[in-house]
């Protein structure tokens, strides 16, 4: 049967549909699978294993067929139409749907003729299937929720986690010539995630100039390469003002210098990635590398911590954090420790991720999971009878 | 064959009158010179029409800037003749589906303009227009399509007047024919004369069947008013205008809520330049109906440039004030009466007796006023005074009325229709007549609605609005006593007077019909937006009709009746109706994901 995935949201969520994708393949290898996703994340969404196919969809046009609309209204149904056909002339057995955006969700009944997820009753009903449901309330409420957001993916397409992080293997896209040599073996490198997407979500640059200088005066082999969008240039340079000359050898500024495939590909010539940035850090998390996170204002470590085995998150008490766990973390990265000294810090706790059957969830260093049975518990009462039969057979 | 008979065989091919009537005329309006780059240029009272370096090349220029504002289903219509250059290139830029029609409102310029150079084939493809302005209008509007006008402002100015005659004969033939629903938002002022304006111009327009968002400023009027309570100067200024900016940030929420077609601004409205600069980045369409006399109240020069539109009352020197001040478009607008509200009406006796007198005055007590109406306290008549902001007026305490109150509208009405003789004479800040008489306030137009005979003093407008079998006029103040002297004499008369002035405003001069030519001059200029609208191509029925070759649309038309405007959002809200479980087939689909990227206004506040 051929398949789609709708995932029409930014680079964070796609990077954590990788799971919902390994557990589909899993359930059926027979099942092809494509998936919708925004145009400009077409390139790093084609490096994902289990998918057949990347389908883009151009806001834009959409944007300017609807602006068009008084001018062309009687012709512009069959321009768009025209558009969908380059999809191909059938539609998808099924639409996996991974959004609660009416835009997703007329998406997947103009592309397919089952929907699973939000829109599953109807595309205008307004009905949300229990996962979407749950995830809806979760973040109307800020509850405390232990379920990864990647597993509840899963659960909205009806498989359960596939129980391992799915890596994504590393382009081989060409660098900028001199980005070319990160990633040499004889230095530590270190990709520092400079921005985020929220202003909310950003590390001050006088943070980040005293957290790089001290990495570089501590281990002379230590190399930093800042990671942003041309958006964060400024940002990258506000962060090189507050560094010493003498220690801006060590340090590459790619923001802005490179597109997706390329910043995957930089990454995965890195040991580390850090920042408050959860799309960038989840990128990295998908190519192997280890991550550090600094969450703060909406970003919760339980829901979007990067996905996988070993990696690490600063968790903020506070929206709006005045201290920041600078020693503490470097420490972590420079002796490659299983835990700094102190794992709780001024206003901030360090949590580390791990896997199970039930997916990703993360503790404090030397104590035990104790989110397992709460996960478990909305798992039975997301899922259907169906699929916790299928959940139990596999 | 001379240069002349060569082009003028061209012109004589479409249009052969023309040629003739141009061989009759001779030239010797334009002085031709060579320009430096060789062809020629040519000047018209000490002015230069085309650029004295190389006339072509700025030709070239001026058509590429127009290029991207024209459509294929129009008429353009280019006003300005000089030596025709930038016609030649606008025939070459544009392509040769689109009609390219002139306006000739000389003959002899045009006579110069066909002698002093060799025409192209381009000419071949020009319909010339030319006569009088009802006629060159009607040879327009017999296209039968949507006209873009473009002005080559150099040669148009030299003959405005007929310029302007051919655009208000075409704006007329437009507020004629215009249907069509808009979505317009009106914003009034806080108070003051223009808000009953306000309130009779939103009357009009939903009359005419637009739909119409009055954003009510005079909700806050108390608030406003009562920070004249601070006893600071600087403090009470500093306040006010940010009220008026918070009013003004209020509009946009509102025009974000449910975007309109047109935002209409009467006089005095809180508007500031930053949000109508913002409104203009989002491309809304926003007019100003002027109403009060530019010479006295002059903020309109900070915000000319604010609105696409202006609306004036006045005529000449004012519409050449506001275009040097930056407005992009001015035009006349005259004021008007609503009929339904000021209406003839038989006074009880009990309302003769409090309202009824020989001669009446209405107004606020302006100096001219002062000086010029303790004239007319004689035993030859009875006279009532009626209005407010009299205080200090000793001589005419005697025939003040109600202690110097403010008079409402229902007042106005009775005073009007029980007085033999109503005075309506204009403000002016010194003693005499007004010297820059022009505008023609409202109370002459309210007088002439009511059928009630007046006396007013001569404005230069006043000739094109009302005739002098409908209203009387004085020229000098020595001349009124004697005056009304001799109109109480004539009863016959004053009710003939009164009823023709009546017939005229129902006729000419009432709100429907300012806000007709109002739509149709915002219309004419964006014929793609407004003009659209208005000609009723957004309608059901039309839309409809055009559907042939692509009938998808159909099953979704039929749902609304022919005449409703229907647009992408009317579409989808029918759609969305249908309720959650309806099936919806394919097309709706679209039009619903259509809908979802309709343009976003949230980002507007």
């Amino acid at each position: 049967m051929r398949s789609l995935i709708v995932q029409l949201a930014r680079l964070g969520d796609v990077i954590q549909t990788l799971p919902a994708i390994a557990a589909l393949n899993a359930r059926d290898s027979s099942e092809t699978l494509d998936v919708l996703c925004a145009a400009s994340l077409t390139g790093v969404v084609s490096l994902f294993p289990g998918i057949r196919r990347v389908l883009p969809w151009d806001g834009d046009r959409w944007r300017q067929w609807a602006g068009g609309w008084r001018k062309t209204s009687m012709s512009i149904l069959p321009t768009v139409e025209s558009y969908l056909q380059e999809y191909g002339p059938a539609l998808y057995g099924a639409a996996y749907n991974l959004n609660q955006h009416p835009r997703s969700i007329l998406a997947a009944h103009l592309l397919a003729r089952k929907v699973v997820g939000p829109g599953h009753s109807g595309p205008v009903a307004q009905g949300l299937p229990r996962w979407a449901a749950y995830l809806r309330e979760v973040a109307r409420d800020r509850r405390p929720n232990s379920v990864h957001l990647a597993d509840a993916f899963c659960g909205m397409c009806g498989v359960t986690p596939p129980g391992f992080a799915p890596r994504v293997a590393p382009p081989a896209a060409a660098l900028p010539h001199d980005l070319a040599c990160i990633g040499e073996e004889n230095h530590r490198w270190i990709a520092v995630i400079v921005g985020a997407g929220d202003v909310a979500r950003c590390l001050p640059p006088q943070v980040w100039a005293q957290w790089i200088g001290g990495l570089l005066n501590s281990d002379q082999d230590c190399r930093v390469v800042l990671i942003g969008t041309a958006g964060e240039r400024s940002r990258a340079l506000a962060i090189q003002d507050g560094l010493s000359p003498l220690l801006l050898g060590r340090l590459w500024d790619a923001t802005g210098r490179t597109d997706l495939c390329q910043l995957a590909s930089l990454l995965a010539r890195c040991r580390w990635a850090t920042g408050a940035d959860t799309g960038s850090l989840h990128l990295a998390a998908a190519v192997g590398i280890k991550t550090l996170g600094f969450y703060f204002a909406r970003a919760r470590v339980h829901e979007t911590g990067p996905y996988g085995e070993g990696h690490w998150v600063w968790q903020a008490s506070s929206h709006s954090p005045t201290t920041w766990p600078v020693a503490e973390s470097l420490s972590l990265i420079l002796e490659s420790s299983e835990a700094p000294v102190s794992s709780v810090t001024d206003g901030w706790q360090l949590w580390r991720g791990h896997m199970d059957e039930w997916g990703a969830s993360f503790t404090r260093p030397g104590q035990a999971d104790s989110s397992k049975a709460e996960r478990v518990r909305v798992w039975n009462e997301c899922m259907s009878d169906s699929e916790k039969d299928a959940a139990v057979l596999r | 064959m001379s240069i002349l008979e060569s082009n003028l065989r061209l012109v004589a091919k479409a249009a052969p009158a023309l040629a003739s009537a141009v061989r009759e005329a001779g030239g010797g309006y334009l002085e031709i010179e060579p320009a430096r780059s060789g062809p020629p240029t040519a000047r018209a009272q000490g002015r230069l029409l085309h650029s004295a370096y190389d006339p072509l090349k700025e030709a070239t220029t001026w058509s590429e800037a127009q290029r991207s504002s024209c459509r294929d289903e129009e008429v353009i219509l280019i006003l300005g003749l000089g030596l025709l250059y930038h016609v030649e290139t606008l025939c070459q830029v544009l392509p040769p589906s689109m009609q390219i029609v002139v306006v000739v409102p000389d003959l002899t310029e045009f006579h110069d303009a066909c002698a002093a150079r060799p025409w192209g084939p381009w000419a071949a493809r020009v319909t010339w227009v030319w006569g009088e302005p009802h006629a060159m209008a009607e040879q327009i509007v017999a296209t039968g399509k949507p006209v873009r006008i473009l002005t080559y402002e150099a040669a148009a100015q030299l003959h405005r007047d007929a310029h302007a005659a051919v655009e208000q004969a075409l704006r007329r033939d437009a507020a004629r024919r215009a249907g069509g629903q808009l979505r317009i938002a009106v914003i009034g002022p806080i108070y003051g004369g223009s808000l009953p304006v306000t309130r009779s111009v939103v009357a009009a327009l939903q009359s005419l069947g637009h739909e119409v968002d009055w954003i009510d400023q005079s909700l806050h009027a108390q608030s406003y008013h009562s920070l004249a309570g601070l006893k600071d100067l600087r403090h009470r200024q500093v306040m006010q205008s940010k009220f008026a900016d918070f009013l003004s940030q209020l509009t946009l929420v509102r025009v974000a809520e449910r975007p309109p077609d047109l935002v209409l601004a009467m006089a005095q409205a809180p508007m500031t330049l930053p949000v109508l600069e913002h409104l203009r980045n989002k491309h809304f369409l926003t007019a100003m109906w002027f109403v009060e006399n530019y010479r006295h109240l002059t903020y309109w020069q900070q915000m000319a440039g604010g609105f696409d539109f202006w609306f004036v009352i006045q005529q000449a020197a004012c519409l050449e004030a506001f275009r040097r001040a930056g407005a992009k478009q001015v035009s006349y607008l005259p004021m008007a009466a609503d009929p339904e509200v000021h209406t003839p009406l038989v006074p009880t006796p009990a309302e003769q007796s409090e309202y009824g007198a020989d001669v009446s005055f209405v107004g606020a007590g302006y100096a001219n006023r002062r000086a010029i109406l303790p004239q007319l306290i004689t035993k030859e008549w009875t006279f009532k005074l009626w209005g407010n902001e009299w205080d200090g007026a000793s001589a005419l305490s005697s025939v003040l009325q109600r202690n110097g109150a403010r008079i409402d509208t229902e007042t106005c009405v009775k005073v009007f229709n029980a007085t033999k003789v109503n005075v309506n004479l204009h403000s002016h800040t010194g003693r005499g007549l007004d010297p820059d008489a022009d505008f023609v306030n409202p109370r002459t137009f309210e007088l002439a609605a009511c059928g009630a005979y007046q006396l007013v003093d001569q404005r230069s407008l006043l000739g094109d609005l009302f005739t002098q079998e409908e209203i009387a006029v004085f020229r000098r103040t020595e001349d009124l006593p004697d005056r009304i002297r001799t109109s109480l004499r004539e009863p016959d008369l004053r009710k003939a007077m009164g009823q023709a002035a009546r017939r005229r405003i129902l006729e000419e001069h009432t709100f429907q019909h300012r806000m007709q030519e109002l739509l149709a001059q915002v219309g004419m200029s964006s014929p793609d937006r407004v003009g659209t609208i208005l000609r009723g191509e957004r309608q059901a029925g039309q839309l409809g009709g055009r559907s042939a070759d692509h009938p998808e649309l159909l099953p979704l038309l039929h749902r609304f009746p022919d005449a409703q405007r229907v647009e992408l959002e009317d579409v989808a809200e029918g759609i969305r109706r249908r309720g959650p479980t309806a099936n919806l087939s394919r097309e709706e689909l679209l039009v619903l994901m259509l809908d979802e990227y309709r343009v976003q206004t949230r980002d507007l506040v």
